[in-house]
């Protein structure tokens, strides 16, 4: 089980900020890009324009393997804009 | 106040208030410094020639301030004569003409103190976790660094 963060436009398009989902422990990113957009259909049309962040550090959408832990932070991050 | 050796400090700060530019420039001055170099990112009243009635910030709090964190430190291995930086960004709602976010750096002389100043600002719009929403009359837009990596660069 894992915290899912939501920010800017994935928070609009979820209709949330922050959930727990349960997850596969080993999971490649792309596949756990798809158990959310299960859960929230309406994320699909960003795909190509978000990065994860897993605890806090980014993690392109591909076939990069994660290994989680119960409590792990995953956000999703559109492009960024500070400054 | 303390005659130390005036130890190198990170001040990073996160805020939805009003930000100081004599605050920010306050917390890097230093008797070994003969340098102060500063940017101000302020919010424009316009884009596309639609009227920007104001701007929204969010961050992933956290992760933006390790980014800044980060940042910090590579300055420091770039220009090791730095002494402070300070990095100030505003979250919530920025008024226009206002400062969004304000970076400060000191070193012994100018050269330092200016070019770390661009790193931290072209650094910062390329990889710290923070967004902006620009509200206009009828409508908003989430933005787009050029410098952000996963944004789609033809629009």
């Amino acid at each position: 089980q894992v915290s899912v963060l939501y920010f800017a436009r994935s928070a609009e398009l979820a209709g949330l900020r922050c959930e727990t989902l349960s997850v596969p422990q080993e999971v490649t990113s792309l596949q756990l890009w798809e158990e959310i957009v299960k859960v929230h259909p309406r994320l699909a049309v960003i795909r190509d324009q978000v990065v994860f962040a897993v605890r806090q550090e980014y993690v392109l959408l591909g076939d990069q393997l994660l290994v989680l832990q119960p409590g792990d932070e995953v956000a999703i991050i559109p492009p960024i804009s500070g400054g | 106040m303390e005659e130390s050796e005036d130890v190198p400090k990170d001040f990073i700060k996160l805020k939805s208030e009003k930000l100081s530019v004599d605050e920010v420039s306050e917390l890097v001055v230093s008797p070994y410094c003969g340098a102060v170099s500063l940017f101000i990112g302020t919010t424009r009243n316009s884009f596309e020639g639609r009227k920007v009635i104001h701007l929204e910030y969010e961050a992933y709090t956290s992760m933006a301030e390790t980014e800044i964190k980060k940042i910090c430190r590579d300055v420091r291995e770039k220009w090791s004569s730095v002494k402070h930086i300070a990095v100030h960004h505003r979250l919530g709602v920025v008024p226009i003409t206002e400062a969004s976010v304000i970076i400060a750096v000191s070193s012994p002389h100018r050269a330092e103190s200016l070019e770390a100043v661009m790193y931290c600002i072209n650094t910062l719009k390329a990889s710290v976790p923070i967004w902006k929403k620009e509200i206009y009359e009828d409508e908003y837009s989430w933005k787009e660094n050029k410098e952000c990596f996963w944004a789609n660069s033809e629009k």
